[in-house]
């Protein structure tokens, strides 16, 4: 069986020492990202490779911790010029997650127009959730509509942070943000909930890459933001395996640990198994042996 | 009439919203305002190092990082503070008969001014309310009722009694324990209709201001609770065993869904513990079930099956045992237990008829035990 690629890209002054992101330089990170992840010449190349013209994306961030601890809107906004850029309407893109009241202490702007890029919550008027509850093995929840009926494709664009119940919260976590009732989920150190939701058509079938903003890394205390274990990284991480692209996320916030002189996850009883579990369903490959990384900088 | 005096008495008060109070298991997806959210702190919990919190109220023990949600999803670690989001928010709002809690020892033909706000501690698969209870704060439409307020409706619409019900009232115990104060003050009394899932300090400090709890035990069996509630059996059982020896009224309700809590034995062994436990005069209901939420494959209960289950209570000789959900069903009514005369007559929600002469069988005087006026 061929290994799962995870494009793990560097950027070299991507943080100015005020903790501020050169925006041209992450955009120099993602067309690395894809070129590396789809073997293309140019990003454009490797992103039509990926979505189809036309196609409804969804880019999926993750804003529950706020300004100093979500997807950058740096990273997010670059990743949607880059798709605009290389064809595909910007009408038809959103970035979206739970609440505009988190989007915007993130540092978004708004916006819901028809005819251009958008960026709203769940509970943006129009939006909401789906009436009917979503059940599949042990969930039972309801979907944004934004997962549910307006995307047809969509990324993963999770911050990558530790996080005390889960172990790990990257690219599968961040649908959490789809459902109405993520609190429901945190047993068992979410287990097997994060595979189980992930492998729910509305995600498995939509779903078509992880990117993870490692750019920040919050090692140890997360998932919120504590100054003095967040580490300037400055890292995206892309795979079309979803499993793969955590387990490697994972790997980088172990390095963090060990070298900061912090006990492993394992260690801590928190270990995210809810990887093997998503494994074991079919969902991608955890295995540093199932897994071929290919680190770049710039 | 009783909807007509509910509406008219809210909207004298101000807090009739457009959407209609009390409609709410009608509800639209709508989202509410983050910020008409309350940010009352909660109690019940202990702070730790890094902006963490422990949940105390319930036995799930929530740890949360700052900004994280509790598992009833209406309560959150801001900062390191720990806030209930829903004291003084209402998300329903109704004058019931006490018999729809169902009390059947309690207060017989009065109403009760029953409110709850969203969330719940527990996730019943089979939940009958589950569009106002297994959701957030934020997600189903709530209107500003305050403690006062709630007694004060409570009284002006002729109620006896205020009920803490339809979710779990636990995930809003501040709200309810202030709210019972308040109606206490009023000379009325206070019902809570509850799973039982809390920590005993919390509960010990509820049973001081509420007059009457029903306890919805969901099965005898720990893997029943695991998988079908997402909770735990034992701290119920110990939160009856609580209640028992306190001063407060308590029933028992138990829905039975056919194949998954319906066994005999296990049955048998409740009636076994209860008898022991907490005594045989404690009313235990069983009740019908109706597919709903992720419980749909399954038929409503049959009506011989709650029959069967009563026949074994009363061969374990449980004194009051009833049969729920089955309007016109002769085991709605009360019976003397030493001379079986009809003591109080039912029919649904509505109580018909009362042999009774100060708290006793009309007939032969025997003492029924419950809260009669």
């Amino acid at each position: 069986m061929n290994r799962s690629k995870v494009v793990v890209i560097k950027g070299k002054g991507v943080i100015d020492p005020a903790g501020d992101m050169a925006r041209t330089k992450i955009v120099q990170m993602l067309s690395l990202g894809f070129r590396n992840l789809t073997g293309a010449r140019e990003a454009g190349e490797g992103l039509a490779s990926l979505f189809a013209r036309g196609e409804r994306i969804g880019i999926k961030i993750n804003t529950i911790g706020g300004r100093k601890i979500s997807t950058r809107p740096e990273l997010s906004l670059s990743l949607a010029g880059l798709l605009i850029k290389n064809g595909q309407p910007d009408k038809n893109i959103v970035i979206w997650d739970r609440t505009n009241r988190e989007l915007r202490d993130a540092g978004y702007s708004l916006s819901d127009s028809p005819t251009a890029l958008k960026v709203f919550a769940t509970d943006t008027s129009g939006a909401g959730y789906e009436t009917e509850v979503f059940s599949h093995r042990n969930i039972g929840s309801l979907f944004s509509t934004i997962q549910s009926n307006f995307v047809t494709a969509s990324i993963s664009l999770a911050i990558l942070k530790d996080h005390g119940l889960a172990g790990v919260t990257a690219g599968m976590k961040n649908y959490f943000g789809a459902i109405h009732n993520p609190n429901k989920y945190h047993d068992s150190h979410c287990d097997p909930f994060i595979a189980e939701l992930f492998e729910s058509g509305p995600i498995k079938d939509k779903h078509r890459l992880s990117i993870l903003d490692a750019l920040v890394v919050q090692y140890h205390r997360g998932p919120s933001f504590h100054t003095q274990w967040a580490e300037r990284s400055g890292t995206l991480i892309f795979s079309l395996d979803p499993v793969a692209a955590d387990a490697v996320g994972w790997r980088l916030i172990e390095e963090l640990r060990s070298k900061k002189g912090l006990p492993s996850l394992k260690e801590e009883d928190r270990e995210p198994v809810y990887l093997s579990t998503a494994e074991k369903l079919g969902l991608g490959r955890v295995g540093a042996d199932s897994i071929e990384v290919i680190e770049d900088e710039i | 009439m009783k909807r007509r005096r509910f509406c008219e008495t809210l909207a004298g008060t101000g807090f009739l919203l457009g959407t209609g109070a009390g409609a709410t298991l009608n509800r639209v997806w709508a989202f509410q305002n983050t910020a008409n959210l309350s940010h009352v702190e909660a109690r019940y919990y202990k702070k730790h190092p890094d902006r963490e919190i422990e949940c105390l109220l319930c036995p799930r023990i929530c740890k949360l990082g700052d900004k994280e949600r509790g598992y009833c999803g209406v309560r959150q670690n801001d900062g390191g503070t720990y806030y209930t989001l829903v004291y003084g928010k209402a998300c329903s709002a109704n004058i019931d008969p006490i018999e729809k809690k169902p009390f059947f020892h309690f207060l017989p033909g009065t109403d009760a001014f029953s409110i709850a706000t969203a969330g719940c501690n527990v996730n019943c698969k089979f939940c009958q309310n589950w569009q106002i209870s297994q959701v957030r704060a934020e997600q189903v439409p709530h209107f500003d009722l305050p403690p006062v307020e709630v007694a004060a409706a409570a009284e002006r619409t002729g109620c006896r009694s205020v009920a803490y019900t339809y979710t779990e009232p636990t995930v809003f115990f501040e709200y309810m324990y202030d709210s019972a104060v308040e109606a206490r003050r009023k000379g009325l009394k206070n019902c809570v209709v509850t799973a039982g899932h809390i920590q005993p300090e919390p509960l010990q400090d509820l049973l001081k201001v509420v007059d009457a709890v029903k306890i919805d035990l969901k099965a005898f069996r720990q893997d029943f609770y695991k998988e079908y509630v997402r909770g735990e059996l034992q701290p119920v059982l110990e939160s009856i065993r609580m209640v028992s020896r306190s001063k407060v009224w308590l029933e028992i309700v138990y829905l039975v869904i056919p194949t998954l809590n319906d066994a005999e034995q296990d049955i048998r062994s409740m009636c076994r513990w209860m008898a022991k436990e907490i005594g045989r005069d404690i009313p235990l209901h069983f009740t019908r079930f109706q597919p709903m939420y992720l419980v749909k494959n399954l038929p409503p209960t049959p009506i011989s099956t709650l029959e069967s289950l009563r026949d074994i209570a009363i061969q374990e000789e449980m004194h009051y045992v009833y049969v729920g959900n089955v309007p016109g069903h002769s085991a709605e009514n009360t019976y003397c237990p030493r001379c079986r005369s009809t003591v109080i007559e039912r029919f649904g929600m509505q109580v018909k008829a009362v042999a009774m002469n100060k708290g006793a069988c009309g007939s032969c005087q025997y003492p029924i035990p419950g809260i009669w006026a």
